[in-house]
């Protein structure tokens, strides 16, 4: 029977089927950051004889709150730590680390067809690699750690094509946005997303990273992209340059729950208005006029507002979504001679990436331009640190989430692609990159 | 096993997990502590919870637990004495945590959750799939049958140690 890309890593390394429509699966590699790993470590610590089922199956990172901020930061840091050593588990601590799903593949450590669970909803991300990639709770990653397994419910497989190509001003953050809201904030439940199509072919590792982050914002178990030369040609530049996997792909009859079709040359640049991801609309439009009232009411916005008069009190370039170098140069070629007039934090999102960044100058197009230059965390994205946004004001962000109170207690967020942000942190306002560039040409 | 207490009913969508515990609480290396900041992400969560102080079963719309994989958000509930959720939809993560840690995560028909969030006290019999609002009559739901061990007795992590020797096995011969 025809399967699809998905199919074909379930199906090998389901271990056995269980009740209830259940399996257990076999987990290639747990990644652990220092929020979620403690009480589970502590748990097999105490209760199973601190036995890890393959310490090489796991790999750690300080990548949250890099460094620790405070008392109790710095003990979760230490736990992970401490453990790591104890247990020989490669260990990323700061000045080497990067935020998980960063770090994880530019250091090579997934290769295609892999499945792979971190205690973090973003890990999807890994699926861009052609990875069975997914988020999973504190007692779930401690279970894979312990017996090498999950215990899962097998997703449906929904096939989104992307036609076409993307318009120059479009990127992979436009795109994974307006995915969710043409599926739905919760249209992926109990789904796989499996990409595909010209538009996904033609983007690069690090934009197919973008694509595959926010699945998990449509509700999704995942993104999945097949490996290709693409995916090769990153693999073999990576420190590890793991060789020897296959690139699965998906029959060409395969059949899927759901499949879905988007006209990539239609896609716009997006930015969202409401509380969730989904919630966005194309830069040059309004706030839709059916939008939903107890949203506009958290964002203080009304409707048929244009987008690009809502004025921003700060700018955030990072995260696991759009902090990599062609993230930062995208950012950087909006910055470049200009000056930003709200206070900006742009945060790499890892070491490696900084010091690439470095090596171009973008550091110093970012600190010219007025912005804070950091090292690498996972920052204000989750109103953990460095940046957290105050009540009642707002942020436009290359992040993930608009939730409330997602960067900071009543704080509110529009999410956008970083050249998007660069403008916006420019002009004081929502702003795509065109007005910055237009504002030059404009007599004085 | 029976859950009984009144309800909280929360008559929205996509509570996610940012609501139900902030991410600056998230800075234990054990799982207590949550409860009292019980849903501080939600812009009226104070202001339901003192509404409904003894309450100890969520009722709540689609897409309950959205968002961030924090198991802390399942902790936070317990630690404020839930035992239970009832919804038409959870989202993945969520659910498995409510599963793994001994919260009910009930699903119902969206008509069905509505009328509840009506009702004051909710009995949950965990061992026979039905719920009685106020006394009334009996309304089944279903629940996953392999997790649903892991509600009634615990031991998620001594399920997942007994298959050790079959993983290895199954691993060997990959």
């Amino acid at each position: 029977m025809p399967r699809s890309l998905f199919d074909k890593i379930w199906d090998a390394h389901v271990i056995e089927e269980l009740p209830g429509g259940n399996a257990l699966v076999f987990v290639d590699l747990v990644v652990a950051h220092e929020i979620t790993t403690p009480p589970g470590a502590l748990a097999i610590e105490k209760d199973f004889g601190d036995k890890l089922y393959e310490p090489d199956r796991i790999v750690a990172m300080i990548d949250h709150v890099a460094p620790a901020k405070d008392a109790a930061t710095a003990i979760q840091a230490q736990t992970v730590r401490t453990w790591a050593k104890r247990q020989n588990i490669r260990f990323h601590d700061i000045g080497n680390n990067g935020i998980c799903h960063v770090l994880v593949p530019e250091r090579g450590y997934v290769t295609p067809g892999m499945t792979v669970c971190c205690g973090d909803s973003h890990t999807c991300t890994l699926g861009a690699l052609g990875a069975f990639a997914l988020g999973i709770g504190t007692t779930a990653q401690a279970g894979a750690m312990l017996a090498g397994c999950l215990i899962l419910q097998r997703p449906k497989v929904m096939r989104i094509e992307i036609t076409g190509e993307l318009p120059p001003d479009a990127t992979a953050k436009d795109l994974t946005l307006s995915v969710i809201a043409t599926i739905g904030f919760r249209g992926g439940t109990g789904y796989v997303l499996e990409y595909t199509g010209s538009a996904v072919r033609a983007l690069n590792m690090e934009q197919r990273m973008t694509l595959c982050n926010m699945a998990i914002e449509a509700g999704a178990t995942t993104g999945i992209i097949a490996a290709d030369e693409t995916t090769a040609a990153y693999l073999a530049a990576t420190p590890a340059a793991p060789a020897g996997w296959a690139a699965l792909q998906a029959d060409p009859d395969a059949q899927y729950a759901a499949t879905v079709t988007i006209d990539g040359s239609a896609i716009r640049p997006v930015v969202s208005w409401g509380t969730n991801p989904g919630e966005n609309s194309p830069i040059d439009g309004f706030v839709p006029l059916d939008a939903d009232a107890e949203s506009l009411a958290y964002m203080d916005l009304k409707p048929g507002q244009p987008l690009k008069s809502i004025a921003v009190d700060q700018a955030f370039i990072g995260s696991c979504t759009n902090s990599r170098i062609g993230d930062l140069r995208a950012a950087a070629a909006v910055l470049r001679g200009q000056h930003v007039s709200v206070p900006t934090i742009i945060t790499p999102g890892s070491q490696a990436v900084r010091r690439q960044a470095e090596r171009e100058g973008l550091h110093d197009i970012f600190q010219d331009a007025g912005a804070l230059w950091t090292h690498s965390s996972c920052g204000p994205c989750l109103g953990m640190s460095m940046g957290v946004i105050a009540a009642g004001t707002r942020v436009v962000s290359s992040s993930n989430r608009n939730f409330p109170g997602r960067m900071g207690d009543g704080g509110r967020v529009h999410l956008a692609a970083p050249a998007v942000v660069a403008a916006s942190a420019i002009l004081g306002r929502i702003a795509a990159p065109a007005e910055v560039a237009q504002r030059e040409l404009a007599p004085v | 096993m029976i859950v009984e207490g009144t309800i909280l009913p929360i008559p929205r969508a996509n509570i996610d997990t940012d609501q139900i515990i902030p991410a600056h609480y998230l800075t234990r290396i054990d799982t207590d502590g949550m409860g009292e900041h019980l849903f501080e992400g939600m812009p009226d969560g104070a202001k339901l919870l003192a509404l409904h102080p003894d309450a100890s079963i969520v009722v709540a719309g689609e897409n309950f637990g959205c968002g961030s994989s924090r198991e802390h958000a399942a902790w936070a509930l317990l630690g404020r004495g839930f035992k239970a959720v009832i919804a038409p939809s959870f989202a993945r993560i969520f659910h498995e945590n409510a599963y793994n840690n001994g919260v009910v995560p009930v699903i119902l028909p969206p008509e069905t959750v509505d009328e509840l969030m009506g009702a004051r006290t909710i009995a949950i019999d965990v061992d026979g799939e039905t719920l009685r609002a106020d006394g009334g009559e009996p309304i089944s739901f279903e629940l996953d049958p392999l997790r649903k061990q892991f509600v009634l007795g615990g031991g998620f992590l001594n399920y997942l140690n007994a298959k050790i020797p079959a993983v290895r096995a199954w691993e060997a011969a990959r």
